[in-house]
């Protein structure tokens, strides 16, 4: 359990009090107006399943500015992005979009998983964040023609897509290759 | 009537039986389907959303003006990360302009605008809201009179109300899929586990043991409580989750049964004459005697 990262008293003057505000920045707007109430948590299947930070942690390690204890763990990853949280939030913190700007700041310290590079690489190159390159036979096998009718079918539209990712903050974080097309 | 069909990846390339089934069921309803030619991933929320708000909502976008263009109302869709993805995205950009602004001067140069004309449904809210329980009985050739389901209606499907077009009067107590089953014929009790999440998706590519321990608690509680036929699920995710995942448990000796698992779009194909081979042929639980009673009935 990386929460052996957190000491038993936070000194604040060695933590990153500068993270509310990058997270203010990066859509958690509303995180000042969380009073620990714990009501995210309850409904959180973080919480059911036993990971170290969920919702209402992940707002109390933001107010204490600890940022590595965060990074070290894999726990913002694995959010289902399921909102319970958001539907049952008293205060309209919308802890959802705040675990989500946490994983932006994760982003910009290159701290994310492998799959989530291989999901963006994947959206880039294919339009889809799930590809299978054998799906044609399966595809066939259920009487379906062997690309859908998306990106993949259609390669002006992949180009467009492509201008948009190009045009994103992705584009300057240069985690994933994103040359002009041929 | 006609709708936009958003496919998504899961659907389109793990369960084309899925996308075969909703293909089917839609038209023999009396619903044209728009293949949304040159549609995207949603994006997934662990791609563009964990990157950036305004790169998110420009993914999106461009999704949703490939349905404004067409003049499409509603855009239908059978994966629970997709209507949540899509409905967010269209949510932010409305509520916020300036955010809505920020994305289209990124779409200007594809030619394409957000205007935020069209909806996104849920493929099973979709049919009980416009064609509702009572047409859906009258067109079927088949049914589950006899049968216990027990439903998985996905996180996604409920929460965050706010941003969904479709309502349920209590979304901690959901009562569609059950009503769209029993239209079916078939019987969906509540069960103490209804809720819970399948925990596939994000928590299952970060650590799987917790995401089948959270699994696992969810299907031993349908098996006491329920004893179902069937496992129903409204959202393609789910469905993966429910369908392979049993066989997983039960190699590690964690479970000694399997429960059929089908999505919502699947059942109801089957019930509207669809060929089982197409709609239902790449489950991995074995489906076989419960499509057979589905058959016969």
């Amino acid at each position: 359990m990386t929460t052996a990262a957190i000491p038993e008293v936070v000194n604040l003057s060695e933590t990153e009090l500068g993270l509310v505000d990058e997270i203010k920045e990066l859509g958690g707007e509303e995180l000042l107006e969380c009073i620990q109430c714990g009501k995210c948590a309850a409904a959180c299947p973080l919480v059911l399943a036993g990971f170290s930070f969920f919702n209402k942690r992940v707002v109390q390690a933001i107010l204490l500015g600890l940022k590595e204890p965060l990074l070290d763990d894999s726990s913002i990853w694995a959010c289902q992005s399921c909102n319970r949280c958001v539907e049952v939030c008293p205060r309209r913190v919308n802890p959802f979009e705040i675990v989500q700007a946490m994983r932006r700041v994760a982003v910009r310290e290159f701290a994310l998983p492998t799959l989530s590079i291989e999901g963006l690489k994947s959206l880039y190159d294919t339009g889809h964040a799930v590809y299978l390159a054998e799906a044609g036979n399966t595809r066939a096998k259920v009487g379906l023609p062997e690309k859908p009718p998306s990106t993949v079918a259609y390669p002006e539209a992949l180009k467009e897509l492509q201008a948009v990712m190009r045009k994103t903050a992705l584009a300057d974080l240069g985690i994933i290759p994103m040359g002009e097309p041929m | 009537m006609k709708v936009g069909f958003f496919v998504g990846c899961n659907t389109a390339f793990n369960r084309p039986d899925l996308e075969q089934a909703v293909r089917y069921a839609f038209p023999a309803l009396g619903i044209e389907l728009d293949n949304l030619e040159g549609q995207s991933c949603c994006p997934a929320w662990g791609t563009m959303p964990s990157v950036d708000l305004v790169g998110w909502c420009a993914v999106g976008a461009r999704n949703w003006a490939i349905a404004e263009e067409k003049g499409l109302e509603n855009i239908v869709t059978v994966c629970g990360s997709c209507y949540g993805s899509l409905a967010e995205s269209k949510y932010k950009m409305v509520t916020k302009p300036e955010l809505k602004v920020k994305v289209n001067e990124i779409l200007k140069d594809i030619g394409k605008e957000f205007k935020g004309t069209s909806n996104v449904r849920h493929a099973f809210y979709f049919l009980y809201y416009e064609v509702g329980p009572d047409k859906i009985k009258e067109a079927l050739k088949h049914r589950l009179d006899g049968l216990t389901v027990a439903v998985q209606p996905g996180c996604h499907s409920l929460w965050p109300s706010e941003v969904y077009y479709d309502k349920e009067e209590n979304t901690f107590y959901p009562k569609v899929l059950r009503e769209m089953c029993e239209a079916l014929g078939a019987t969906a009790p509540y069960y103490s586990r209804l809720l819970d999440c399948c925990g596939m998706g994000a928590m299952r590519s970060t650590d799987r043991e917790k995401s089948f321990n959270l699994f696992q608690k969810k299907l031993l509680a349908i098996k006491e409580e329920v004893n179902p036929d069937l496992v129903v699920t409204g959202c393609s995710s789910c469905l993966i989750q429910f369908d392979a995942t049993q066989e997983i448990l039960r190699k590690e000796k964690k479970i000694n049964f399997e429960i059929p698992a089908l999505h919502y779009m699947q059942v109801l194909a089957l019930c509207l004459g669809a060929n089982p081979e197409q709609v239902t042929g790449l489950a991995k639980t074995d489906v076989s005697q419960v499509v057979k009673r589905i058959l016969e009935g």
